[in-house]
C-alpha cells in the first residue's frame, strides 16, 4: 500500500458531509489507491444512511456479482419513497406557491411581512416552512443536490430560526459544490464564515470544529476554482483557522503549503508558515511539509531534491490536488506541472542565496533537469531578472553578483523616515498650538 | 503519697513563688560565692518558714535531700512560668547539690528524684522546643537560656542515659522505689510525713499528677461498665447505643477527654451498634475522632492510627455500598432517629458526613507524615508502602461518589488518585503495582473483623486495580476530571498530566497542553501548592526538552526557575539559606509545612547541570558573536554572572562541583575545542539519573560540536578569507552536511558574511567592515533616530499623545534603556524559542478548558509565552530577589 501511504480520505473524511466523501472515494477508486472492494464496501456503508438506495442497490450488485439485492435494502426503498411522499405533501402549499413566479413576486425584503402575508393570504405557516426544510433535506438525501438546493435558499429566506438557518447555509454549500457550482458555492463558503466568525458560539469548541469543517469543505471549491490558491491562502493563514488547524487538522497545513510553493506572490506570509510546519512536524509531516523544512530550516538541498520526487506522488494521489484536465487527446495534472516549478524555484533561489559560485551541472542535477535545460533555465532566470547572475561558460559555472547592500541606500534608508516624523511631530505641535490660542 | 515528701516543701514555695525573680537574682551573685551552700542565704531571706528549718534538726543526710528536693520544686515552679533564666539557675544548683548527695550517701547511683527531675525537664524542654510559637514570643535572654539549658542538659543526661530510658519506662517502678528510698532516709523522721495538712499544700503539678491518675482508673471503670453494660448481646438495643453513642460524642474535644479514649469507646460502639446506618453514623464520628489524635499542625498522625482510619473509611464505603438506600450528607442535618431504621428500611436514610472531606484529611495526613519521617530511614521506606492502601481508597471512594452522581467530589478524589502516580515513571509505576499485589495478604489478615451485630461483608475491593502502564491510569483520571472537575482541581490534574508527559519523554504533547491550558498566566492567582506544581512541570518539562535535544527549549523552561537563585523554594525541596534576610519563625514553618516529601523530589543537580549546559550551549556563540558590546543580547544572566565570577579568581583548579565542571566546560568550548568541553561534563555523575543516558550524552556531544563549529567561526572568521569545508568538518568531527547545514544556516541568518563557493567546496568570506566614514555616518543617523524618538516622547509627554499613549511610551522608553541589554536577547527567544504567541492563542480557543481566554493580540503574545527574559533581566540588576513574574515567587505570595 506504498501509495495510499500519504493519502489523507481516512483524515479529511469526517469531516465532511456524506455525500462529500463520494468524490474522495471516486477519486481513490480511480487511482487504485486501496482494492476495490474495500472502496465499494466503504460506499455502501456511506450510503446506508441516506436515501440514495438504487445507487446503493448498485454497488451492491456490482460488489457481489450477483442480481440479489438484501432485503433490508428493499425494505428500505419503500420506506424512503413512503417518506418522500409524505415529505412532499407536507410541503407541497408551499412548493406551489414558489412555483408561482407572480406570487413569488408578492415577497419582499422584510421578512416579517413576508411571514405574515404567507399566512393570510395563503395560509401557510410555520409547520409548512419547516416542512420545506425537512422536504429540502430529503431531496439531498436522495441525491438531488439541484432540488435541495433551491429549496433551501428559499427556506433561508424565510425562516426566522438562526439555528436551522445555519444548517440549511450548511446543506446549500454541500449542494452547490456536488453540483460543482464553484462561484456560488465560494459565495456561500463566505457566508457562512461570516456567521462562523462573527456569531458568538456557545462554546469556543463548536466554533472551532465549525471552522474545521469549514475549511475541509472549502478544499473542493479553492482547488477548481480559479482564484482558489490565493484564496486559501487568505483563508487558512488567518490566524483563527491556523490556529484550528494546528490544534484539530494539521494534515490540513498539506493543502496550505502546497498553495504557498504554487502562489509566488504570498512571500511575507511564507517565514511566518515555516515556523508553524517546524512546530506542527511531530503532528504532521509529508513530503511536501518536509521539503519545505529541508528548503527553510536544515538547508538540505539533496534531501530537498528527494522530498520533490515524492511531493510528485503526493499530488498525484491526493484527491484535491491532483486535479486532471484533459487537454486534447491527453491529461495533465496543472498543479503538479506548477508545483515542481515553483518547487524547483525554491530551492534555487535558497541555493543562491547562500553561493557565489556554483557549477551548472551541480544544479542541473540538484534540480532535476539535464544540464541544457537547466542553463536555458538559468537564462531565462536572469533574462526575466529574477536571478542577478552570470554565466562562465568556460568554467561552467554561475557566478552570482554579490548582492552586499550599499552603504549609502542603507544610510538612506535609516534617515528615510526621519523627515517624515519631524513633520508630524511639528504638524501635531502646530495643531496644539492653534488648539491652545483658539481656546 | 508520692508527693509526701515534697509536702514540707509546699509552704516554702508559695512564698517563694512571688519573689522568685528577685531571689534567684540574689543568688545569682551569692551562688558563684558560696558555692557549698547556697541555700543558706536563701532560707534565710525568706521571711516566712522559720519555723519548719528551726523546728526538725535533720541529719546531713536528709538535709542534702531536702535541698535537692527544694531545687526541684523551684524548677517546676519556673517551668509553670516558663522563666527559662532561672530553670537554668536551678538546674546548675542541682547538679551541685547532686555531688554533694552522692557524697553523703555513699553511692555511685543518682538518686530517683534527681533522675526524674532530669525526665521531667527534658520532657519540658521537648515540649518548649516544639511550640514554636511560645518559642517566637519568648524574651531573648529567656530564649538564649532555654538553649544554654537545651546543651546543658544533652550533655548532662549522656551521664544518666539508662537510668532515663528506665524511669520513662517505668514511672511507677521510681515512684515506689523513691518511697521506698525515701523511707530509709526519713527512717525515724516521720514528722515529716506527718505534716497536718498534706492535701491542701500539694502543689498544683501534684494534683495534676494525681487527677490523671485518677482519671485513667476512671476510665478503665467507664470502659469496664461499658462492656458490663454491652455484655449481654440479646439486651443491646438502639437506644441504649444511641444513648452511649450521644454521651461520648459530646464528651469527645470537652476539657479532660483524652484523643484516645473516643476512639476506643467508639471503635466498641461499631460492634454492638444494631443497625447499619447507626453503624455509619459512629463509623463517621469514629473517623473524624481519629483525625484529632493528631497531635498539632506540625506532627503528624500516628501511623497505626492512620491506618485504622483508613479502614474504618473502607468499612464505611462497604456499609454504603451494600446499602445504597443510605445517603450521606454533609448538608442537611438529619432526623435525630434516622439512624434507627433497620435494614428493611427501604426509603433513603441520611447521614451526615463527607466522604471527599476525610478522604483529603487523610491524604494530608499521609503527606505529612512522609514531611516529617527522615527519608533515609527504613520508616520512610515502610511508611511509602502504604501508598497502595491509600489508592485503594480513593479509588472507591471515586467510584462511590462517581454512582452516587456527585461527580465534584469524584473528580477531587481521582485528583488524588493523580497526584499520587503522576510524578512516577512508568518504572516506579511498576514497582508499586506489583508491591500492591503482593502485600494484600496481610491488609486481609488485619481486617478479620471481631463479630459484630452489623456483619458489613467487604463489598469494596480491597485491591487496587491498577492498569498496566500509568498513562493509561494518567488519561482515564485526567479526562474525567476535565469533565467534572472544578478550576482548580482541573487545572492541578493538567499541571500533573504536563509533568507526567514529561517525564515520559512527550515533550511536544506537554509543552502543548501548557500553552492550550493558558495556566502561565492563571497560575499566579492560585495557590501556592499548586504554583509549586507549575514549577515542577516547569522543571520538568526543561528536563524533557533537553533529553530530547531541543536545548533553547530547555533553556526557556529552565532559566527562570533559577533566575531568582531560589530554586529550592520554588519546588519546594528545602530551604536555601539567605544571607540577606531572616526570616520569621511564621515563614520558617510555613515553608516546612509546603516542603514536598523526598521521594517526589527532581534531583537538583541534575537540574542545575542540564540549566547550565543549556545556557552554555546558547550564550558561548553568542558571546563570541557580540564579541565587541558584550552587554547587547544576554541569553542567560545566570551563566554570565557565574562566569564572571569564574573569571575573577586568580587560580581555578580542578571542578568540584557542578557550576565548575560547566564553567570548565565553557572556557573550553569558547576556545573552540568541543572534546575537552565533552569530557568534563561527561564526567559529571548526575547522568547516571538519566535512563537513556547514552543517546543524551551522544546528542550533548553533538550540540557541542555543533556549537563549538559556530564559535569558532564567529571568532576566527575575520582571520581568514576561505575556508574548506574539508577541513572544518574535520576540525570539528562533523559529517560535511552537517557542516554545510550548519554554516548554511549562520549564512542566511547573516551571521556569517560569507557565501559558499561550490566547485571549490569552500567558505569565501567577504569583507563587511565599514569604512571610517561610513562607521560615523552610521552613528550619525543613529544619534539623530534617537534625537527625534526623543523629541517625540517630549511632545507626547507634554500634549498627551491621546489615549494610553503617554503610558506606553514610557514604558517603551523604560524598556528602551533598562532592557536595551536584554531586548535582543528576548527578540532571539521571540524567534527561536517555541513562545509563540499563535499557537497559544490558537489553543485557548481550541479546547473546551479555559473558555473564558480570547484571543490576544500579537504583541502580547509574544511574550506571552512562559519566557520572558525581560523581567528576570531586570530583577537581577535590581539586585531583587523576588521571583520573575511569570515564575511564581513564593515569598511574595507568604507576605500577603
Amino acid at each position: 500500500m506504498a501509495m495510499s501511504k500519504y493519502d489523507l480520505t481516512p483524515r479529511i473524511a469526517p469531516n465532511l458531509d456524506r455525500h462529500l466523501v463520494f468524490p474522495l472515494l471516486e477519486f481513490t477508486q480511480e487511482r487504485e489507491l486501496y482494492p476495490n472492494d474495500q472502496i465499494l464496501k466503504a460506499k455502501i456503508e456511506l450510503l446506508n444512511n441516506t436515501n440514495m438506495v438504487d445507487y446503493a442497490m448498485d454497488i451492491h450488485k456490482s460488489l457481489y456479482h450477483t442480481e440479489d439485492v438484501p432485503q433490508d435494502m428493499v425494505d428500505r426503498r419503500v420506506e424512503v419513497v413512503a417518506r418522500l411522499k409524505s415529505l412532499e405533501e407536507a410541503a407541497a402549499p408551499l412548493v406551489t406557491f414558489l412555483q408561482n413566479p407572480n406570487a413569488v413576486q408578492e415577497l419582499r425584503a422584510d421578512k416579517q411581512y413576508n411571514l405574515q402575508m404567507l399566512n393570510e393570504r395563503y395560509q401557510i405557516g410555520p409547520e409548512q416552512i419547516e416542512a420545506l426544510y425537512q422536504y429540502a433535506k430529503f431531496q439531498f438525501e436522495c441525491g438531488n443536490y439541484s432540488g435541495a438546493a433551491d429549496y433551501l435558499y428559499q427556506y433561508r429566506a424565510l425562516c426566522t430560526n438562526a439555528e436551522r438557518s445555519l444548517s440549511a447555509l450548511w446543506g446549500k454549500l454541500a449542494a452547490e459544490i456536488l453540483m460543482q457550482n464553484w462561484d456560488i458555492a465560494l459565495d456561500e463558503l463566505n457566508r457562512l464564515k461570516e456567521i462562523i466568525d462573527s456569531k458568538n458560539f456557545a462554546s469556543s469548541l463548536n466554533q472551532v470544529q465549525s471552522r474545521i469543517w469549514l475549511m475541509h469543505w472549502s478544499l473542493f471549491i479553492f482547488f477548481n476554482h480559479d482564484n482558489g490558491r490565493t484564496q486559501i491562502i487568505d483563508l487558512f493563514n488567518q490566524d483563527k483557522y491556523l490556529n484550528a488547524i494546528q490544534t484539530n487538522a494539521p494534515h490540513l497545513l498539506r493543502y496550505l503549503a502546497t498553495a504557498f510553493i504554487v502562489n509566488k506572490k504570498r512571500r511575507p506570509q511564507f517565514k511566518e508558515f515555516i515556523k508553524v510546519i517546524q512546530q506542527e512536524q511531530h503532528l504532521f509531516s509529508d513530503p511536501i511539509t518536509e521539503f519545505l523544512a529541508c528548503v527553510y530550516v536544515n538547508f538540505d538541498f539533496d534531501g530537498a531534491q528527494k522530498k520533490m520526487k515524492e511531493c510528485e506522488d503526493v499530488i498525484m494521489n491526493d484527491p484535491f490536488l491532483g486535479k486532471r484536465v484533459e487537454e486534447s487527446n491527453y491529461t495533465v495534472v496543472p498543479l503538479k506541472d506548477e508545483f515542481l516549478e515553483n518547487a524547483r524555484l525554491f530551492i534555487f533561489e535558497t541555493y543562491c542565496r547562500i553561493h557565489e559560485r556554483i557549477d551548472v551541472g551541480v544544479l542541473a542535477e540538484k534540480l532535476n533537469l539535464n544540464y541544457e535545460d537547466a542553463e536555458r533555465w538559468i537564462l531565462n532566470l536572469i533574462r526575466t531578472s529574477k536571478l542577478d547572475a552570470k554565466i562562465n561558460t568556460q568554467t561552467g559555472t554561475v557566478v552570482m553578483e554579490p548582492n552586499h547592500p550599499n552603504v549609502y541606500e542603507q544610510l538612506i534608508d535609516h534617515t528615510k523616515g526621519l523627515s517624515g516624523r519631524t513633520y508630524k511631530l511639528v504638524s501635531q505641535l502646530l495643531e496644539h498650538a492653534q488648539a491652545q490660542a483658539a481656546r | 503519697m508520692a508527693s509526701k515528701f515534697w509536702s514540707n516543701q509546699a509552704d516554702s514555695e508559695t512564698e517563694s513563688d512571688v519573689s522568685d525573680h528577685e531571689e534567684d537574682y540574689e543568688n545569682e551573685g551569692q551562688d558563684d560565692a558560696n558555692v557549698p551552700d547556697p541555700n543558706k542565704y536563701r532560707i534565710g531571706d525568706s521571711d516566712s518558714d522559720d519555723s519548719e528549718v528551726k523546728r526538725v534538726v535533720k541529719p546531713l543526710k536528709d538535709k542534702r535531700f531536702e535541698e535537692l528536693s527544694m531545687t526541684i520544686e523551684q524548677m517546676k515552679n519556673a517551668m509553670k512560668i516558663n522563666d527559662w533564666v532561672s530553670l537554668q539557675e536551678s538546674f546548675d544548683k542541682i547538679n551541685r547539690q547532686l555531688e554533694k548527695v552522692m557524697r553523703v550517701t555513699e553511692s555511685d547511683r543518682a538518686p530517683n528524684s534527681y533522675i526524674k527531675a532530669l525526665v521531667m525537664l527534658e520532657d519540658f524542654l521537648n515540649q518548649a522546643m516544639g511550640n514554636k510559637e511560645a518559642k517566637r514570643k519568648m524574651s531573648s535572654s529567656n530564649a538564649k537560656a532555654m538553649n544554654a539549658m537545651r546543651q546543658k542538659l544533652k550533655k548532662n543526661n549522656k551521664m544518666y542515659e539508662d537510668l532515663i530510658s528506665k524511669c520513662r519506662e517505668n514511672p511507677e517502678s521510681f515512684k515506689d522505689q523513691e518511697e521506698a528510698d525515701e523511707d530509709d532516709v526519713d527512717d525515724g523522721f516521720s514528722s515529716v510525713s506527718t505534716e497536718p495538712s498534706i492535701e491542701d499544700t500539694l502543689s498544683d503539678v501534684d494534683v495534676i499528677d494525681v487527677n490523671q491518675l485518677v482519671w485513667t482508673t476512671m476510665m478503665n471503670k467507664k470502659d469496664k461498665l461499658i462492656e458490663k453494660q454491652f455484655k449481654d448481646p440479646s439486651q443491646v438495643t438502639w437506644d441504649t447505643v444511641n444513648k452511649k453513642y450521644k454521651e461520648v460524642r459530646a464528651a469527645r474535644g470537652r476539657k479532660g477527654t483524652g484523643k484516645l479514649e473516643p476512639v476506643e469507646q467508639l471503635t466498641f460502639l461499631t460492634k454492638v451498634a444494631k443497625t447499619p446506618a447507626q453503624k455509619l453514623q459512629i463509623l463517621f464520628t469514629l473517623v473524624s475522632a481519629q483525625f484529632d489524635v493528631n497531635p498539632g499542625l506540625n506532627g503528624h498522625m500516628p501511623i497505626n492510627v492512620w491506618k485504622k482510619c483508613v479502614q474504618n473509611m473502607l468499612v464505611i464505603l462497604d456499609i454504603l455500598e451494600q446499602y445504597p438506600n443510605i445517603l450521606v450528607d454533609d448538608t442537611v442535618e438529619p432526623d435525630e432517629n434516622e439512624t434507627e431504621k433497620g435494614t428493611d428500611y427501604n426509603e433513603t436514610i441520611r447521614i451526615r458526613g463527607n466522604l471527599s472531606a476525610f478522604l483529603e484529611m487523610i491524604d494530608a495526613e499521609f503527606f505529612k507524615s512522609l514531611q516529617c519521617i527522615d527519608p533515609h530511614t527504613r520508616d520512610y521506606v515502610e511508611r511509602l508502602q502504604d501508598e497502595p492502601l491509600f489508592f485503594v481508597l480513593a479509588q472507591n471512594v471515586q467510584s462511590y461518589l462517581e454512582r452516587v452522581g456527585d461527580h465534584k467530589a469524584a473528580a477531587k478524589a481521582a485528583l488524588k488518585l493523580v497526584e499520587l502516580v503522576y510524578y512516577k515513571p512508568q518504572e516506579v509505576y511498576g514497582a508499586m503495582r506489583n508491591m500492591a499485589d503482593q502485600s494484600d495478604d496481610n491488609i486481609e489478615e488485619s481486617r478479620t473483623e471481631s463479630k459484630a451485630f452489623v456483619n458489613t461483608p467487604e463489598v469494596v475491593p480491597r485491591k487496587p486495580s491498577f492498569p498496566t502502564s500509568s498513562r493509561e491510569l494518567m488519561d482515564m483520571l485526567v479526562s474525567f476530571i476535565y469533565a467534572h472537575g472544578d478550576e482548580r482541581t482541573k487545572a492541578r490534574a493538567m499541571l500533573c498530566d504536563i509533568y507526567h508527559r514529561a517525564v515520559s519523554d512527550e515533550f511536544s504533547t506537554a509543552r502543548d497542553l501548557l500553552l492550550m491550558s493558558h495556566l502561565q498566566d492563571s497560575v499566579q492567582h492560585m495557590d501556592i501548592s499548586t504554583q509549586t506544581l507549575f514549577n515542577r512541570s516547569m522543571a520538568q518539562l526543561g528536563l524533557c526538552a533537553f533529553r530530547a535535544g531541543l536545548i533553547s527549549e530547555g533553556h526557556g523552561c529552565l532559566s527562570e526557575l533559577y533566575s531568582g537563585g531560589r530554586v529550592k523554594e520554588l519546588l519546594a525541596q528545602g530551604v536555601s539559606q539567605s544571607r540577606y534576610h531572616e526570616k520569621t519563625p511564621e515563614q520558617e514553618l510555613l515553608e516546612k509545612r509546603r516542603q514536598l516529601p523526598y521521594h517526589m523530589h527532581i534531583n537538583l543537580e541534575l537540574l542545575e547541570s542540564v540549566h547550565l549546559i543549556c545556557a552554555m550551549l546558547l550564550e558561548v556563540p553568542n558571546m563570541a558573536a557580540n564579541i565587541h558590546d558584550a552587554r547587547r543580547k544576554v541569553i542567560s544572566k545566570t551563566l554570565r554572572r557565574l562566569l564572571e565570577i569564574n573569571n575573577r579568581q586568580t587560580f581555578t583548579g580542578p571542578p568540584e562541583n557542578v557550576r565548575d565542571h560547566i564553567m570548565a566546560a565553557t572556557r573550553a568550548l569558547s576556545k573552540g575545542d568541543f572534546q575537552t568541553s565533552f569530557n568534563v561534563i561527561n564526567s559529571l555523575d548526575v547522568w547516571k539519573l538519566l535512563k537513556n543516558r547514552e543517546s543524551v550524552l551522544e546528542m550533548l556531544k553533538n550540540k557541542i560540536k555543533e556549537e563549538a563549529l559556530r564559535t569558532y567561526l564567529f571568532t576566527y572568521s575575520s582571520s581568514f578569507e576561505s575556508l574548506k569545508l574539508e577541513q572544518l568538518s574535520k576540525m570539528f568531527d562533523l559529517s560535511e552536511s552537517q557542516t554545510h547545514c550548519v554554516v548554511s544556516k549562520m549564512m542566511i541568518n547573516e551571521e556569517l558574511h560569507a557565501s559558499w563557493d561550490q566547485p571549490t567546496r569552500c567558505i569565501v568570506f567577504r569583507e563587511a567592515e565599514h569604512s571610517r566614514l561610513q562607521a560615523l555616518a552610521f552613528q550619525l543617523t543613529e544619534k539623530l533616530l534617537v534625537l527625534a524618538e526623543s523629541n517625540e516622547r517630549a511632545t507626547e509627554a507634554r500634549f498627551g499623545g491621546g489615549g494610553g499613549g503617554l503610558e506606553s511610551l514610557s514604558s517603551r522608553r523604560r524598556e528602551g534603556q533598562d532592557y536595551a541589554s536584554v531586548a535582543g536577547g528576548s527578540k532571539w527567544q521571540d524567534n527561536m524559542s517555541y513562545s509563540q504567541g499563535r499557537q497559544q492563542s490558537g489553543y485557548g480557543g481550541g479546547r473546551s478548558y479555559g473558555p473564558g481566554q480570547s484571543y490576544q493580540n500579537r504583541a502580547d503574545q509574544s511574550r506571552g509565552g512562559y519566557q520572558s527574559t525581560r523581567y528576570g533581566g531586570l530583577e537581577a540588576r535590581g539586585g531583587q530577589m523576588d521571583g520573575s513574574n511569570r515564575m511564581v515567587s513564593l515569598n511574595r505570595a507568604t507576605r500577603v
